[in-house]
């Protein structure tokens, strides 16, 4: 039986809302596709028509709180900020995104964005980085940096914000604050780095 | 921000390190063993030319404070035997490297670094200024990180919590920063903002120096000296705490009227949290704005008597000691009025202290000596002043005197007077250099309600009635219902 584009968008949404239901109560591992089919009255083999798996369906539900995110920090960001207040705002507004999906998204976050060689790279994962390293290449291009920052600086970012994302998955502070001050001395630092403000002398000094 | 020459810079430092750093008898007679552990921590661990984002005490100043720190709790275990020593040596280095690292101690610990490298010398202008930058610092928050702060809070923007908000701080506060605002119905007021999670960090810092320091000593002396670092811990996490900020400011602007020309300024409740603090904007200035405009005796005079009557007042209505004696919590206004603003680190006293504490003072009013050495051995912890060695007692019965001396002058009393001011420093130095410290954890907080308010009327060269006010103000304990 066809079934008309809407009646599909609105199967889409239900899926996507029942499985962040069924993730908060089970926990991502723990909870099976099926699970979700039932939850969404669809047939089994139906989801997935939708997504192809688990952790496809659950990086989905990341990369839109991931792009809510950036229309929230495009309409936050006054133009006055400087370079590192205008990173934490994008950080920020993104992580503020995700909170709803927070209690299972550590295996998620682990399965899809690990930064070591795998067999099977999650397309959805690797789209979400992209996305998300060129947003921080615009903003820094905004700020008088006519290079595109080379692998190492981008690679250093990845690293502290993939830091930042574990961090936060487990933070048990309240509003996730001990993260708030580990985002902003995080981002003081890679800002401080691709300015070449740190002189390489006194870091060897620092042992 | 130091980045280039780091190698002649650091030789530098290490000759002024070994300068500044006290020197052991015996063992360590030039300095040099202590120099070079603390050295060693804080260069490895605290990277001394690193940048701004590194938030913790790697300057010269701290290396000093750090020093006598750790010479001081040497002291504590030099008599212990070889094996017991190197397990405290361990101990020591690794609270030292914790200690680098609190870099909300940042300001406090290049001020007593600073005054501890001037020792004996140190000047009572000094001494005046250490104390008033006895607090604690938060790295400041760009407005991105407000505006989260105002999320979580609040759930709302700041732009749309008031009706104008400035972006920039106009003050930096105990661990956070305060912006001015404006409300939609129109009032000013000043908006103070915590650091996040900057109140568990503290927790777990101070937690792990305890347990740290716990296995070098167990003298009696050293137990006392957890107590007080338990006191300070205690101290730090009240300033952390701004709805009980809120209900201190509230009690305090109860207790004066329009006729005091005292002001507390109104909390905002709906504009308040644990983290935010609204109150009503003073228009006026700090002491040093206030000194710059060189104003004449009157002026001063009349200040000096408002902030005695205010801080008496709180002491004898609310049995408060109001123990933070930073500057910028008073502000001089132009009609005359004194305001009195955060109120975050105030200890309110037990009955038990309560009763103590008065018991003390009538003691010295009534010339009564062996109530007063009673009063004062208990204050340092013996059941009785033959327990303690007769210099133990004459120096803290001194400082007592001094303190006192205000309380039984008829007349102005002139608190400007160097003299009399230096005596009390003196008393201090004395008492800290023969090892006299130990004491109940709540003189930590009587001697900076003392100091506090005495090196800022100092810093006023002001005078005022204290006998009249004191008189006035204890009137309460007779009439009060």
């Amino acid at each position: 039986m066809r079934i008309s584009e809407q009646a599909k968008q609105e199967n889409r949404t239900r899926i996507l809302e029942k499985a962040a239901e069924i993730f908060t109560v089970k926990g991502f591992e723990d909870t099976t596709t099926r699970d979700i089919s039932l939850a969404s009255g669809l047939a089994a083999g139906t989801l997935f028509n939708y997504f192809p798996s688990k952790e496809t369906l659950a990086m989905t539900m990341v990369t839109e709180a991931f792009d809510q995110g950036r229309e929230d920090f495009l309409r936050r960001c006054t133009g006055k900020e400087d370079l590192a207040e205008e990173l934490f705002l994008f950080v920020a507004s993104g992580l503020r995104r995700l909170r709803p999906l927070r209690p299972f998204l550590g295996p998620v976050l682990e399965r899809s964005l690990s930064p070591f060689p795998r067999k099977n790279v999650c397309q959805e994962g690797e789209a979400a980085r992209l996305g998300h390293l060129n947003a921080v290449q615009k903003i820094i291009g905004r700020h008088g940096f006519d290079e595109a920052p080379d692998y190492v600086a981008m690679t250093m970012y990845w690293s502290l914000y993939l830091g930042i994302l574990a961090y936060w998955a487990n933070d048990p502070s309240p509003n996730q604050e001990a993260s708030q001050a580990l985002i902003d001395y995080s981002i003081r630092m890679f800002v401080q780095v691709i300015s070449g403000a740190g002189s390489d002398k006194g870091e060897a000094d620092a042992g | 921000m130091q980045v280039d020459d780091g190698r002649a810079t650091e030789t530098v430092q290490m000759e002024m390190l070994l300068d500044a750093l006290p020197k052991g008898s015996a063992a360590d007679p030039n300095g040099l063993a202590l120099a070079r552990l603390i050295a060693e921590i804080s260069n490895k661990k605290v990277p001394v030319h690193s940048f701004s984002r590194i938030w913790t005490l790697g300057s010269l100043q701290a290396k000093v404070t750090a020093g006598y720190f750790a010479y001081w709790l040497r002291s504590c275990f030099c008599d212990a035997e070889k094996k017991q020593q190197l397990k405290s040596e361990a101990h020591l280095a690794a609270a030292l490297q914790l200690f680098g690292t609190m870099g909300y101690l940042r300001g406090a610990v290049m001020k007593v670094g600073q005054m501890l490298a001037n020792l004996p010398e140190v000047v009572p202008e000094e001494f005046a200024e250490v104390l008033s930058a006895l607090h604690f610092e938060a790295p400041p928050m760009h407005y991105s990180l407000v505006r989260e702060v105002f999320l979580d809070e609040f759930g709302r923007e700041p732009e749309e919590v008031f009706a104008s908000f400035d972006r920039q701080a106009f003050a930096a506060a105990s661990l956070g920063q305060v912006h001015r605002a404006r409300l939609h119905s129109g009032e000013e007021v000043a908006v103070k903002i915590q650091y996040p999670g900057i109140a568990r960090t503290i927790k777990a810092d101070l937690r792990n120096l305890r347990l740290l320091l716990q296995p070098l000593c167990l003298t009696i002396d050293w137990q006392d000296t957890l107590a007080k670092l338990a006191d300070i811990e205690r101290m730090l996490l009240m300033e952390t705490d701004y709805a009980q900020e809120a209900r201190f400011g509230k009690l305090a602007r109860s207790v004066f009227t329009a006729e005091d020309r005292v002001i507390v300024p109104q909390i905002y409740d709906e504009y308040s949290t644990a983290r935010v603090l609204t109150t009503e904007y003073l228009h006026g200035c700090h002491i040093n704005d206030f000194l710059a405009a060189d104003p004449g005796q009157g002026e001063r005079d009349h200040f000096t008597t408002l902030l005695t009557v205010a801080t008496y007042r709180l002491y004898y209505r609310l049995h408060w000691l109001p123990a933070d004696p930073h500057p910028g919590n008073f502000i001089f206004m132009a009609d005359g009025r004194l305001g009195m603003i955060d109120f975050g680190c105030t200890l309110t006293l037990s009955d038990e202290e309560w009763i103590f504490s008065n018991q003390a003072i009538q003691a010295a009013l009534d010339r009564d000596l062996p109530g007063l050495n009673r009063a004062i051995a208990r204050a340092c912890r013996y059941d009785d002043p033959g327990e303690m060695e007769p210099d133990h007692l004459e120096v803290i019965r001194s400082g007592f005197y001094w303190f006192m001396e205000p309380w039984q002058q008829e007349g102005l009393f002139d608190f400007g007077d160097r003299a009399f001011f230096r005596r009390g420093i003196d008393n201090v130095i004395e008492a800290a250099r023969k090892g006299y410290t130990r004491s109940l954890p709540m003189t930590i907080w009587s001697n900076r309600f003392t100091f506090g308010g005495r090196a800022f009327c100092y810093k006023l060269k002001g005078r005022c009635e204290f006998r009249k006010i004191f008189l006035q103000e204890s009137s309460w304990l007779h009439n009060s219902p």
